[in-house]
């Protein structure tokens, strides 16, 4: 705690039309501050210079920056060696409420108490450094393991890429051709394996271990002990941060007989190709040249028995191997029938050539494939652009089927994690975290995706994904080096700490950690490990004891500022509520509601939360204590297609308030003075209403029966 | 859907190609030819049946079902489906190749015998006789093409045998005096340009009537020719050249326009009226000829031009083209109407067009449907009237 607090207010942006800034100082005064001063423009050097030349003469521990939102001049106010607090006078004040009222002063002046209150339980979070070996794990050496190598060795990485079949290439040494060929699309690049794997072998940075696994990943990142494992036995490496890169697998084709799998001439895109790599594209019955070929796309995608999702290449795989038909013969009919034709990007102009070898494109459904005569297949099908069945009699049919990670079916990184060895799967079973915000990221720290084993994806979209990835592991060990959080706190040095004296073992922190940071000893203590936490106070939100703080973010400092706000008595005009907004999105939501000119309700004091996830229930009682008649949460949304930046903080939080809902009932106080809305950023349009709805709500309700 | 399934052979869809309709495989289904086909804006059985994405479609697969008059012989070759196609592909060859094999299999629809009969041995679709194919310069000063001739006057059959038509081709020789060009015509001794039967499907009268006209052009040496018709300008600019017939082609609001530019032609007097001018689909969206029928219009003395709600690349087709003009069209389907319409809906006093097509197809709605008020006129005649 700083002992002593200097509070600026400033007079632009419209702050000082606001409110009587006397008032407001001397609110400061009141509060404890040893120096209490406004100024028409902080953020201007002559602003700083104040700030700075106050905090050396009063030796001033902590700061309130009353001006603009904490998320606007990140960099301005950051200052050294002090406890800044950035008290939000602008959005949540000066633009969002009429200028001169009464409500509006009482609430800049809950802002500046309330800024008091954090300041009284919290320090300036004191980064430790990491001894690193700037070294980075590729777990497989197909063509995406080999390009974030390279990359990762090109940043001055050591890199140590684990494979385990006996030659890399991965996937790609299948592949007959990469691309089809004479179509002139010279800008695209053509991902050349053996020029990489030359690339790869002649690097001094990157080993290859050949035909070897993972056996176990032990400790956490920079402290990495990677268990090897080959047909000689085991070796034991030290990592820093971990790039997963271990492909994809055919959909079990087994499971398609309904679209004839099993007979001997039906066979998937994936042995096609190996046909052409052979060159020997024939008939399995009878190793005749077929006459006609039946391509059947979406085999076994899109279809909820099977993989619901798209895997992006089978149009594409078809669209290439209908040239390998032509090119072998031209007479040789080639029919597809397909669902949509997904060909996004470059690969329309191959749907465009294709198309001219005349290829019989029909949109429908296979309806049966049987056998017929003289080891042909009868396939029956709807023809949805004539709306009649149509029947082709062909010599072979290929399924194209979709790409299921590696992972969903090996175990691939065999960690020691409380939470089990593998990363968590998510939508679909790929182990992406953050499918469009935050590619490469897994909910593992530290330990990156890339590749098909992220999501389905072609060649060259691996060789830009390895870039990505790769990118990623190296910031990490340079962030972690300095004690630093790497995702999504980028650069934040708070770590989370457990008085563990008082911990009663109920292994909530351990089990809800979304991240995995926390082992459990046998009594089922957490062992905490600081390079593996992504610093979302999840698991302070989780401890029933209170026993998880951080230096600048704790229990306290929150009911402290509840404490802080001021509680008419007369609920009529000037009921009060507590909103507590996760500062990822909604808090951005609420700042952009203002920057568009919106009106709030003046009523409400704004805390902002690093995550819904570290919400703890005292905080509740801490508020209906204090008279405060609602409690109002704004955080991401939950479930599968989550926006939350911790994955499960939302969702951890909505059971919290389920069990807090019960128990206010039981205590007779209406659960609906607790509500959790889920905002965007872009729902920044709804805040007004969502806040004037609760707070009709209230009324309704009448006060806080524990108003005083 | 029908019981039994049908099967492709695409040996069919191949064939196709190989004569002519060498974007059909191109096609990505997206129906975009359907939609903007006129076809959808009037009512009837045509504009349910005929789907050109089907038609596609069908042709590729190799499969029956399209080959009725009133799907595959409906397209009336407006072109608004080739300009808005987002895969480039060319319905209209498509379909005339598919005509031509229809065609050959001798199941030409009833309506196009007796004019590829006449065109065989009279050289027109109309039923004329080749001597008569000058009749409509009776009384007037019109010069035969010579060798110094500079400009052959080439006037579209329907110009030369139907009576209303005729005075198009009277004006556009009027004009041509009037403005002192050096012109003549051959008469008697050429044929049908051929545009129209070969989108019906008869490839060879086409290359009979081609290779005729190409060889009588050589003889007489014609280097330069007008057209009446945007048809015979499409025809001779785009088809001729590949059969060995290469001339400076121009249509004859093409040359009016320059004429008048150049002080050659003066209009002189009054034309104090609301002109609305359709653009012929030939004229417009086949060869790309916007202005100079705007040109000439807005020269005219005190007329007033607008323009109807679709216009230029999205005109509407009058519904004349692809032979349908030799097709009966039920009341209610023909898009000639739409035409009348929207000109009425605008107050004009003319409708203007540029085509003999056009004007026939247009001026029968305008009668049907009582509009007599507007009079439908070719800008030749409008400009003949005031120069
Ligand atoms: S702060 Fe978050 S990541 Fe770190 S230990 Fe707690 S719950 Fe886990
Ligand atoms: S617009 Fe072109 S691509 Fe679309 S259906 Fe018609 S012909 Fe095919
Ligand atoms: S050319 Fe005109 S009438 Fe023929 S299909 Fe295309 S849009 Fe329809």
């Amino acid at each position: 705690m700083a002992e002593k607090v200097g509070c600026f207010v400033c007079t632009g942006c419209k702050i000082g039309d606001a409110v009587d800034i006397e008032q407001v100082l001397s609110v400061a005064n009141e509060s404890g501050a040893v120096v209490a001063k406004s100024h028409e423009a902080l953020c201007s050097k002559e602003g700083l210079d104040l700030i700075k030349s106050e905090i050396e003469s009063n030796e001033l521990g902590g700061v309130i920056i009353a001006a603009c939102s904490q998320r606007d001049h990140v960099d301005t106010f950051r200052l050294p060696n002090v406890f800044v607090h950035r008290a939000n006078m602008r959005e949540q004040m000066a633009w969002t409420q009429p200028p001169q009222e009464e409500d509006t002063q009482m609430l800049a002046e809950d802002i500046i108490r309330m800024g008091f209150g954090k300041l009284q339980f919290t320090d300036i979070p004191q980064p430790e450094d990491v001894e690193v070996h700037n070294r980075i794990l590729v777990v497989g050496g197909g063509v995406t393991g080999m390009s974030a190598a390279l990359n990762a060795a090109d940043a001055g990485k050591e890199v140590v890429i684990v494979e385990k079949e006996g030659e890399l290439g991965g996937f790609a040494n299948k592949l007959h051709k990469i691309f089809p060929k004479d179509l002139d699309l010279a800008a695209y690049p053509e991902p050349d394996v053996d020029a990489l794997k030359e690339k790869v072998s002649g690097n001094d940075k990157i080993t290859v271990e050949f035909n070897t696994t993972v056996a176990s990943i032990a400790g956490a990142p920079a402290k990495f002990q990677v268990e090897l494992k080959n047909g000689s036995g085991q070796k034991t490496i030290n990592a820093d941060s971990v790039v997963v890169a271990a492909g994809w697998k055919p959909y079990d084709a087994t499971k398609l007989s309904h679209l004839g799998y099993g007979k001997p001439n039906v066979v998937t895109n994936v042995e096609f190709e190996q046909m052409a790599k052979d060159g020997k594209i024939a008939r399995p019955s009878d190793g005749k040249e077929p006459e006609s070929v039946l391509f059947v796309q979406c085999a076994g995608s899109r279809d909820d028995d099977h993989l619901p999702y798209c895997s992006n290449i089978c149009c594409g795989a078809t669209l290439k191997q209908i040239t390998y038909l032509k090119d072998l013969n031209p007479e040789i009919a080639a029919y597809v029938v397909y669902k949509d034709i997904r060909a996004p990007g470059h690969y329309e102009e191959v749907y465009r050539q294709v198309q001219k070898q005349n290829a019989v494109m029909i949109k429908g459904e296979i309806e049966a494939v049987e056998e017929g005569d003289d080891g042909k297949l009868n396939v029956q099908a709807t023809d949805v652009l004539m709306n009649e069945p149509v029947f082709v009699e062909t010599d072979m049919v290929v399924l194209a089927t979709g790409m299921v990670p590696t992972t969903l079916e090996e175990d691939v990184l065999n960690l020691a994690y409380r939470q089990g060895p593998e990363l968590p799967e998510r939508e679909y079973g790929f182990p992406n975290s953050h499918f469009v915000c935050f590619p490469y990221e897994t909910q593992r720290t530290a330990i990156y995706a890339a590749g098909a084993v992220r999501m389905p994806m072609d060649l060259a979209t691996c060789i830009d994904d390895a870039a990505g990835a790769a990118a990623k592991a190296v910031q990490s060990i340079n962030l972690i080096e300095q004690g630093l959080a790497i995702h999504p706190r980028v650069g934040d040095a708070s770590l989370p700490d457990f008085n563990l004296s008082r911990c009663t073992q109920c292994k909530r922190c351990t089990e809800e950690c979304p991240f995995g940071a926390l082992n459990e000893d046998e009594k089922g203590t957490p062992q905490p490990n600081p390079t593996r936490c992504r610093r979302c106070g999840v698991c302070m939100g989780a401890c029933p004891e209170r026993i998880v703080e951080f230096p600048d973010y704790n229990i306290q400092m929150i009911s402290q500022q509840i404490k802080n706000m001021f509680v008419p008595d007369e609920f009529e005009e000037k009921p009060r509520v507590v909103c507590m907004v996760c500062e990822n999105d909604a808090m951005a939501a609420i700042d952009m509601a203002a920057k568009n000119g919106l009106k709030l309700n003046p009523f409400v004091r704004i805390i902002p939360l690093r995550c819904l996830g570290s919400f703890n229930i005292i905080w509740v009682a801490d508020a209906l204590s204090n008279g405060i008649d609602g409690v109002l949460l704004l955080g991401c949304k939950s479930g599968d297609d989550y926006q939350c930046h911790f994955i499960k903080g939302s969702e951890l939080c909505e059971t919290r308030m389920g069990n807090v809902q019960d128990t206010l009932d039981r205590l007779m106080l209406e659960s609906e003075r607790l509500r959790l809305e889920h905002v965007a950023i872009t729902d920044y349009k709804k805040i007004p209403e969502i806040f004037d709805s609760f707070l009709e709500r209230l009324e309704e309700l009448g006060p806080n029966p524990y108003k005083d | 859907m029908s019981e039994e399934p049908k099967v492709p052979i695409p040996e069919l869809g191949g064939a196709v190609v190989e004569t002519g309709g060498e974007t059909l495989y191109q096609c990505m289904q997206c129906g975009l030819c359907t939609a903007s086909c006129p076809w959808r804006l009037v009512e009837g059985d045509i504009s349910r049946d005929f789907n050109t994405r089907k038609v596609q479609h069908m042709a590729m697969l190799g499969v029956e079902g399209y080959e009725t008059e009133d799907i595959l012989f409906a397209c009336t070759t407006c072109g608004v489906c080739v300009e808005r196609c987002p895969r480039e592909c060319n319905p209209i060859d498509n379909m005339r190749v598919l005509r031509a094999m229809i065609g050959e299999s001798g199941s030409v629809p009833q309506a196009y015998r007796p004019v590829i009969g006449s065109l065989n041995s009279n050289g027109n679709p109309w039923q004329g006789e080749a001597k008569d194919r000058t009749a409509w310069t009776k009384d007037m000063d019109v010069p035969s093409f010579g060798e110094d001739t500079e400009y052959l006057l080439f006037v579209c059959c329907t110009s030369c045998y139907d009576s209303r038509s005729k005075k198009i081709a009277r004006a556009v020789a009027s004009l041509l005096n009037k403005a002192g060009v050096s012109w003549g015509i051959i008469g008697e001794e050429e044929q049908c340009c051929g545009e129209a039967v070969r989108k019906v499907g008869s490839e060879e009268t086409f290359m009979t009537l081609a290779e005729h006209n190409i060889k009588i052009f050589g003889e007489k040496g014609v280097k330069k020719i007008i057209t009446t018709s945007p048809h015979c300008l499409y025809s001779f600019r785009n088809e001729y050249p590949e059969l060995g017939g290469e001339f400076e082609v121009l249509h004859y609001t093409q040359l009016m326009d320059k004429l008048i530019e150049e002080g050659k032609l003066k209009p002189t007097k009054d034309f104090a009226k609301k002109v609305i001018f359709h653009d012929p689909c030939y004229l417009g969206r086949h060869n790309e000829v916007y202005e100079a029928p705007r040109n000439v219009i807005d020269s005219l003395p005190k007329a007033e031009r607008v323009e109807m709600d679709r216009f230029g690349p999205d005109s509407i087709c009058c519904g004349g083209g692809g032979g349908r003009i030799w097709m009966e069209t039920p009341p209610g389907a023909r898009f000639g109407d739409l035409r009348v319409s929207d000109a009425v809906a605008k107050k004009a006093d003319v409708l203007a067009t540029a085509c003999p097509y056009c004007t026939i197809m247009i001026d029968a709605s305008n009668m049907a449907m009582g509009k007599e008020e507007m009079e439908v006129l070719d800008i030749a005649e409008m400009l003949d009237q005031v120069t």
